[in-house]
């Protein structure tokens, strides 16, 4: 161990460790955003919104259940599909109407979402700030690399991410709403035509990537804060990673949180003064050389 | 063509209404316009300072107003931005004629609208903003501090920390003017009273950054004896959890402004981690006095929660406006700012004063550290409270002037 701890000092072991439990979060929220702009073509400004409502439902879901251990597991249930609810009635309410418009006029609508969604939620919840419990099985942190000190609920989270990437991977690939609506994201037309029902497969679709945004944001509640606002901050981080991976590139999606993730705690421990600078200039760096992004675009 | 006369007819009609009702109407009453931000995460402490101004104006509207005339008061969401803040605050002198501006919990907001205040010959009172600038480098005859200053936190902190025996310091906070505001001026005060004091590091993130983890290994890894946090907004709550989540609470000690509020502690209930030093301006526990208790009592009664330091704030504005106009006998701005300066009121928090030199009210300053406490079972609270009274860390009136902009 000691010989290893040689080449990757326990310090920048534990940095990456911590950057990928925050690459996580950010793979699932941007994923069901990324899935949503290949197949839909919306760019969802109020992903970021569903995010924020995924973690107050868990607020209230996790009161609801007596604040404990199984209030968050409740609400790691609950909450994605109360988004995924929520979504399914904008869908069918609004967005069908709207796929053949302009992208100009789907950023403006969904930012009117974003908006109304944001005072849906100050009138439901009220604007002081509220906080999930960490479940007692993750209290507290374990002593690794050469002692420091890690999170039980970051290795949680560590746990959490591949399970979602390989869903992610079944649901795309194996399944036949997936192969549809990879099909639908190159040429929706020729889908329509060979009788395949492409509203309801761009619902679902919808639906599932909205689900992914209330499932990023019941994973970060106990972390965090849950406030009103917690939606602008990460919407800007979610839209960077995909245009970073290449639009509509759900593994585009991956590579730019793992590169967003990983330059931010990284760029803490080389220069901790301005360590917020290095996700943001790993954007530009990449959007220099590739343009269009690192993985193949859909759009 | 008759239908083209009758529509103008009934245009003018119509705008003449909106036109002249203002203004006979504003002959009747006091008017005070409040600019604040009412949606997004800083409503949290808005809504109190509105709050607690309402339950002061329907108080004194029920004894009979001030000099006979009903107080009214209308409020406009200027949602965090400055350009809105300040269109909103002329909307409400040009349009609304008020007679008096008030908040905003958004500094820059503070500057504009102060700036124009200073213009209009508006009294002004900021009920939210943290900026020294307000009434230190940029204060003028017509803007009036109600609430405590960065520059006021960091020194009472740094004069509260500079006695206890750290001497590896670090800083680490949201980069933004406030974050740095308190983060200079606490070390600052540190160093004058801790000659060995020194800063090994300091840390800054984003404003809104969710996930302070990565930022706190690095921290530990360096050993600092003291951290200076300098985080707002749900930042302060974001630090407190992963210092918790990262065992940093257990094994650093550190400091935040307002860590101790009720704000900041509530949320988490009892999993706030214990032993945080902060400072705050108000709690409704303490001090356990009569004034301070029927205070909570009827802030209690009226909207269902226990007070914060924006409810005090709201309600001593109302006090001081009522207070200004009868002690200058005319309902005339110039001789009511002038029965502003240096008037000493009473308030929950014992007697408090207006400083002539700079319109800064002069709030005593808590110092404490979070603690469980089984009379209130739901959330921690301070312990171990220390007063710091004005004069032992407000900047002196000679300082003040030197600082100043406008002389």
């Amino acid at each position: 161990m000691d010989f290893f701890y040689a080449i990757i000092p326990p310090k920048v072991l534990s940095q990456i460790f911590v950057g990928l439990s925050r690459t996580t979060i950010l793979f699932i929220v941007s994923s069901g955003l990324s899935l949503i702009l290949g197949v839909l073509r919306i760019p969802n400004v109020a992903h970021g919104s569903l995010y924020m409502i995924g973690a107050f439902m868990a607020y209230s879901l996790s009161v609801l259940f007596g604040g404990g251990d199984l209030g968050f597991w409740m609400a790691l249930i609950g909450a994605p599909l109360g988004v995924a609810i929520i979504s399914l009635v904008a869908e069918r309410g609004v967005f069908r109407y709207l796929y053949e418009r302009e992208h100009l006029m789907l950023l403006l609508l969904t930012f009117a979402f974003s908006l109304v969604f944001g005072d849906l939620v100050k009138i439901v919840w009220g604007t002081e700030y509220k906080s999930v419990p960490v479940p007692q099985m993750f209290h507290g942190f374990v002593y690794l690399f050469g002692g420091l000190p890690f999170p039980l609920y970051n290795l949680f989270l560590l746990i959490v991410g591949p399970i979602v990437a390989v869903a992610l991977w079944l649901f795309v690939n194996k399944t036949k709403i997936g192969k549809i609506g990879r099909a639908a994201a190159v040429d929706r037309e020729m889908v329509g035509a060979v009788g395949i029902n492409v509203s309801w497969v761009f619902a679902i679709v919808f639906v599932i990537g909205c689900l992914l945004a209330g499932l990023g944001g019941v994973l970060v509640a106990p972390t965090v804060s849950v406030t009103l606002g917690m939606d602008h901050t990460l919407i800007m981080e979610a839209f960077l990673i995909v245009i970073m991976g290449g639009l509509g590139n759900i593994w585009g999606a991956l590579l730019g949180a793992l590169i967003f993730g990983l330059s931010q705690s990284l760029g803490i421990l080389i220069w901790s003064q301005f360590g917020i600078i290095f996700p943001y200039a790993a954007v530009i760096v990449v959007l220099l050389f590739r343009p269009t992004g690192l993985l193949k675009s859909t759009w | 063509m008759r239908k083209v006369m009758l529509f103008s007819f009934v245009f003018a009609a119509i705008f003449s209404l909106f036109l002249f009702t203002p203004s006979s109407y504003a002959q009747k009453t006091i008017k005070v316009g409040i600019v604040d931000t009412y949606t997004g995460p800083a409503s949290a402490f808005t809504i109190d300072v509105r709050d607690g101004f309402e339950m002061a104006i329907k108080k004194i509207n029920a004894k009979g107003g001030i000099l006979g005339r009903k107080v009214e008061f209308t409020t406009r969401d200027e949602k965090f931005k400055p350009d809105i803040g300040l269109a909103m605050a002329k909307e409400l002198v040009l349009k609304e004629k008020v007679d008096i501006l008030m908040g905003t919990i958004n500094s820059a907001t503070a500057l504009a609208v102060s700036d124009f205040a200073k213009k209009e010959k508006i009294p002004f009172f900021v009920t939210f903003s943290k900026s020294e600038k307000i009434v230190v480098d940029q204060g003028h005859r017509y803007v009036f501090n109600m609430n405590e200053n960065a520059m006021m936190a960091g020194r009472a902190a740094g004069y509260a920390l500079g006695k206890k025996p750290y001497t590896k310091y670090w800083i680490a906070g949201d980069d933004y003017e406030y974050g740095h505001s308190i983060a200079n001026n606490v070390w600052e005060n540190i160093q004058k009273v801790n000659s060995k004091a020194v800063l090994i590091g300091q840390t800054w993130w984003k404003v809104g950054e969710a996930d302070f983890t990565p930022y706190i290994t690095q921290i530990l890894a360096a050993k600092p004896d003291f951290i200076i946090v300098a985080t707002g907004g749900s930042g302060m709550v974001n630090f407190q959890k992963a210092a918790k989540a990262t065992g940093l609470s257990q094994k650093i000690p550190f400091y935040q402004h307002t860590a101790i509020e009720l704000s900041v502690l509530k949320p988490q209930g009892q999993n706030a981690p214990e032993g945080v030093f902060g400072t705050a301006n108000y709690f409704f526990y303490y001090p356990d006095t009569p004034a301070n208790k029927a205070f909570v009592d009827e802030f209690k009664k009226a909207y269902n929660r226990e007070p914060r330091i924006g409810a005090l704030s709201g309600y001593m504005t109302a006090q001081y406006i009522a207070k200004a106009y009868e002690k200058a006998g005319a309902i005339d701005k110039e001789k009511m700012v002038t029965a502003l300066e240096g008037m000493v009121l009473d308030s929950p928090v014992g007697k408090l004063e207006i400083r002539a030199c700079d319109h800064q009210l002069v709030l005593p300053m808590y110092f404490g550290k979070t603690k469980k406490d089984p009379k209130f079972p739901d959330f921690l609270v301070a312990g171990d409270i220390e007063t710091i009274t004005g004069k032992d860390y407000m900047p002196t009136c000679d300082e003040v002037r030197k600082m100043r902009k406008y002389k």
